[in-house]
C-alpha cells in the first residue's frame, strides 16, 4: 500500500461525489482524470486488488450489453464485480469505475472487473489491467472522424492481443473478417465464437459492410451467410483465408422483435428477454467468456433468463398510456439491425429517429448514408427526424421514399409531436445516437416519465 | 419510354467510405425525379463494361489498403475508357481519395510519390495534421444558386492545383485543398473534385443538377425542371447558420 495510492483514490473519490451533487453526468470519468494525475499507474494498482482478476471486452457494437451480461453472470454465483457504465469506456472511465468501489484505506474491494474498452484504448487498458479474458466483438465502421481507419483500430488490437501472456484468454468473433484475420496472427489459439443457422442469415452484404476483402490476396471474399454487417460465413475464392471454425456456435436460432431471442448453444436452450439478431452474438460472447473465466454452462443459460437490457440499448418506458422503446444506434450496422428488428420483426410504425453529432456521437454524420433506412418505406406510419442533426436525417429519409415529419432538433418539441402522432395503447421506438439518446431520456427524466440513468 | 441517365460508380465496394453513397442515391433519385430512367452501372475491379454510356462517374475515397487495391486496376484498365468517356462529354465527380488519384501524383511524407492518371491538373502531397470538420465553400461555378456549398472534410493530404484546373470555390469555412491558399476542390472541362463529403451532392442539390445538366447537354438535352428541394436546402442552410455561429464565437 503506497501513501500515493490512498491519495489518488481519496482525490478521486471527492471529485466523484461532488459531481454527482451538481448533477453533471453522473461522475462516470472525472474521478479517474484525478486520481491518475497524482498516481498514473493507479488502475493497476486498484485491479492488482482484486481477488479474482478482469475481463474486459471492446468492438465496435454491442460492448454495454456485453459487459452487462457477463457482470450479471458473474454476481449470480456471488462474485463482486466492479465495471466502467454508462459509456464511460476510455481508461479514465475504467479508473474512475474502480476508484467508485475502493475503500477509505484506498483497496478496492470486488473479486472481478468487467470492463468495456473503447477500441483505440485496448493496448493501454490491457497493458494496465493485465486481464484475465480479453473478448473481441466486432470492428465495424465508427466514427471515422475520431479515429482514422479501421485499419489502424485493428492494428492497435492485434499489438494489445498479441502482448498478452500466454495464460490469458482470447475470445474472438470468427464471423468478422477483420476480428478473424487478427485472431489468425497471433502467437495462441483464441476461443473462436460464431453463429449457424443459415434459416436467419441474408446472402447479401449491406451497403455498410467493411471488410469485404481477402487480407491474403485483396480478392472480394465470398459470403455463405450474412449475419449481421460484415458478420458471416465467408472465404476467399483463392481459398487462402476463410472463416476460422467456430469452437462455440449458437444454433436453432429464434427471434422475437425487442422482446426475446432463443438459441441452442452447446447443446443448451439458452433463452433471453432481449431482441435483435445482433443481441445474439452479445449473448454468445458473453457464454463463450463466462466459460473461459470457469462458469458452467446449464447455470449461464438459468441465469440470463432473468436479465434487464442495459440502459438506453433497449430501454422500455411507459407514459400516458403509450409504451416507448429506446434503442441506442450508433453507427450503420448497428442502425440496420435495429430498423430491421424493429421493421420486421417488431412490425413497429412509430419512430423517432435521433442523429447528433457531439463527438460522442461522431461529428461526421455522412454514414447515415450507408444506413438503408428504405426498410422503413410503406412500413412506418410516423417518422420524426430528431436531434441537433435532424435536418440531415430528413434529407435522408426523403431519398430513402420515407415520408417523415419536420424535423425537430429540440427534444421537447420532438416529444410534443411524438404523443400528438401516437395514440393511447400504441408502441413508439426511439432510434438514436448516444448523446441524442441522453437528450431524448434527459427530457423524459425532466417530465417524471423515466429515471435518471445513474439511479437505475 | 424515357431516356436513360446512367451513373457509374467507380469501385463501389472499396471506395466507398463516409457514406459517399449518398451521392450516388441523389444523382440516381434526381435524374428519376427530372424524368429520366436512372441506371447505376458498378464498375468492379476488372470491369469497364458501358463507359461509354455513362453520364455522370463517381469516385468516392477510400481506406488506404482498398486504394491500393484498386490502384492497378484503375491505371491497366479504367484510365482509357475514362479518357475517352470524358473526353466525348461525360462527366465526373471525385471526392477525397478518388480526387487525389485523378491528379498527377501523390507524394508521401518521406518524398515517394505514386502517380495518379493525371485527368485533372492537381498534385497532392502528404500532410501531418488531419483537416476535420464541416466546411462551408463559396462556390466558382456559374449558374448554381444557391452559391455556397457544405461538406465535411476529413483529409491529411494537401493538393495544389496546376495552371489548367480552377477551384471549385473558397473555403469560407474548413481548411480546403491545403489549408493555406484558400481553394477548395478543383474544375477541369466535366471533371469536379473536391474533399467534401457530407454526403456531398444530397445537401448540394444545386451542384448535383449542375452536374446533370452538363452530362445531358453532350446528348443536346439539360434543360431541367426545377424540383422542390425545400427538404435539401433547410439542411443546407443549418449548415450555414452553425458555420456563421462559429464565425461569431472566434
Ligand atoms: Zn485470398
Amino acid at each position: 500500500m503506497t501513501i500515493r495510492k490512498v491519495a489518488a483514490v481519496w482525490a478521486g473519490k471527492g471529485t466523484g461525489a461532488l459531481s454527482r451533487i451538481s448533477r453533471r453526468g453522473g461522475g462516470t470519468t472525472l474521478p479517474g482524470d484525478v486520481a491518475r494525475a497524482i498516481d498514473p499507474r493507479i488502475l493497476t494498482r486498484l485491479t492488482g486488488d482484486l481477488s479474482q482478476g478482469s475481463a474486459v471486452i471492446t468492438g465496435t457494437n454491442g460492448k454495454t450489453t456485453t459487459a452487462r451480461l457477463l457482470t450479471w453472470l458473474l454476481e449470480g454465483v456471488g462474485q463482486r464485480v466492479v465495471s466502467n457504465r454508462a459509456g464511460a469506456n476510455l481508461i479514465f472511465g475504467v479508473t474512475a469505475a474502480t476508484l467508485s468501489r475502493a475503500g477509505a484505506d484506498g483497496r478496492l474491494r470486488a473479486d472481478w472487473g468487467v470492463f468495456e474498452i473503447d477500441e483505440a484504448s485496448l493496448p493501454r487498458a490491457a497493458g494496465e489491467v493485465q486481464p484475465k479474458a480479453t473478448l473481441v466483438l466486432n470492428l465495424f465502421r465508427d466514427q471515422l472522424d475520431r479515429y482514422g481507419e479501421l485499419e489502424s483500430i485493428a492494428k492497435k488490437i492485434e499489438r494489445a492481443l498479441a502482448a498478452l501472456p500466454e495464460t490469458a484468454h482470447v475470445i474472438l468473433n470468427a464471423d468478422d473478417p477483420r476480428v478473424a484475420e487478427i485472431g489468425l496472427g497471433l502467437p495462441n489459439k483464441p476461443v473462436w465464437f460464431g453463429l449457424d443457422d443459415p434459416r436467419v442469415a441474408g446472402k447479401q452484404l449491406p451497403h455498410a459492410a467493411d471488410a469485404r476483402t481477402c487480407p491474403r490476396c485483396g480478392s472480394s471474399l465470398v459470403f455463405e451467410a450474412v449475419y449481421v454487417g460484415h458478420d458471416g460465413v465467408y472465404h476467399c475464392p483463392n481459398h487462402d483465408f476463410a472463416r476460422p471454425a467456430p469452437d462455440i456456435t449458437a444454433t436453432d436460432i429464434a427471434l422475437d422483435g425487442f422482446d426475446s431471442l432463443a438459441m441452442t448453444i452447446r447443446g443448451t436452450r439458452v433463452e433471453m428477454p432481449l431482441g435483435g439478431l445482433y443481441n445474439c452474438y452479445n449473448v454468445l460472447a458473453a457464454y463463450a467468456t463466462a466459460c473461459s473465466l470457469g462458469l458452467d454452462g446449464g447455470y449461464i443459460a438459468e441465469r440470463l433468463r432473468t436479465f434487464r437490457a442495459a440502459f438506453g440499448r433497449q430501454e422500455r418506458i411507459d407514459f400516458r398510456g403509450r409504451h416507448l422503446i429506446l434503442v441506442l444506434s450508433k453507427n450503420p450496422a448497428g442502425f440496420n439491425e435495429t430498423v430491421r428488428t424493429a421493421v420486421d420483426l417488431a412490425h413497429a410504425t412509430n419512430f423517432v429517429i435521433g442523429l447528433n453529432d457531439r463527438k460522442a456521437d461522431g461529428t461526421d454524420v455522412s454514414w447515415i448514408w450507408d444506413v438503408d433506412f428504405e426498410q422503413l418505406q410503406n412500413k412506418a406510419r410516423v417518422v420524426i427526424p430528431a436531434g441537433n442533426r435532424a435536418y440531415d436525417l430528413a434529407v435522408r429519409l426523403k431519398y430513402a421514399g420515407v415520408a417523415a415529419e419536420e424535423p425537430q432538433t429540440d427534444p421537447a418539441r420532438a416529444l410534443d409531436l411524438l404523443i400528438k402522432t401516437t395514440n393511447e395503447g400504441d408502441t413508439a421506438h426511439l432510434l438514436c445516437t448516444y448523446t441524442a439518446m441522453l437528450d431524448l431520456r434527459a427530457e423524459l427524466v425532466r417530465r417524471g416519465w423515466a429515471q435518471p440513468y445513474w439511479e437505475t | 419510354m424515357s431516356q436513360t441517365f446512367t451513373v457509374g460508380w467507380l469501385y463501389p465496394d472499396l471506395m466507398n467510405i463516409y457514406g459517399d453513397r449518398g451521392n450516388i442515391l441523389t444523382l440516381l433519385k434526381r435524374a428519376e425525379w427530372h424524368g429520366y430512367e436512372p441506371r447505376l452501372v458498378e464498375l468492379q475491379r476488372g470491369a469497364a463494361q458501358m463507359m461509354d454510356d455513362v453520364d455522370v462517374f463517381f469516385f468516392g475515397g477510400g481506406q488506404d489498403r482498398e486504394q491500393a487495391l484498386v490502384y492497378d486496376d484503375l491505371i491497366e484498365i479504367k484510365q482509357e475508357p475514362l479518357e475517352a468517356a470524358v473526353a466525348k462529354g461525360s462527366v465526373v465527380l471525385a471526392v477525397c481519395g478518388g480526387y487525389q488519384l485523378l491528379g498527377h501524383y501523390y507524394q508521401t511524407a518521406e518524398g515517394e510519390r505514386f502517380p495518379g492518371i493525371g485527368l485533372i491538373d492537381v498534385r497532392t502531397e502528404a500532410g501531418k495534421k488531419r483537416f476535420i470538420g464541416d466546411v462551408v465553400v463559396d462556390a466558382s461555378i456559374e449558374g448554381v444558386d444557391p452559391s455556397t456549398l457544405v461538406g465535411f472534410e476529413n483529409h491529411s493530404g494537401r493538393t495544389f492545383l496546376g495552371v489548367g484546373a480552377r477551384p471549385l470555390g473558397r473555403v469560407r469555412l474548413g481548411a480546403g485543398n491545403n489549408g493555406t491558399d484558400g481553394t477548395e476542390g478543383c474544375v477541369q472541362g466535366g471533371v469536379v473534385g473536391t474533399y467534401l463529403h457530407g454526403s456531398l451532392l444530397p445537401k448540394n442539390p444545386h451542384l448535383a443538377d449542375y452536374l446533370i445538366r452538363r452530362a445531358l447537354s453532350r446528348r443536346g438535352m439539360g434543360e431541367l425542371v426545377p424540383l422542390d428541394d425545400s427538404t435539401e436546402l433547410a439542411a443546407h442552410a443549418r449548415i450555414l447558420e452553425r458555420a456563421q455561429q462559429r464565425a461569431g464565437e472566434r
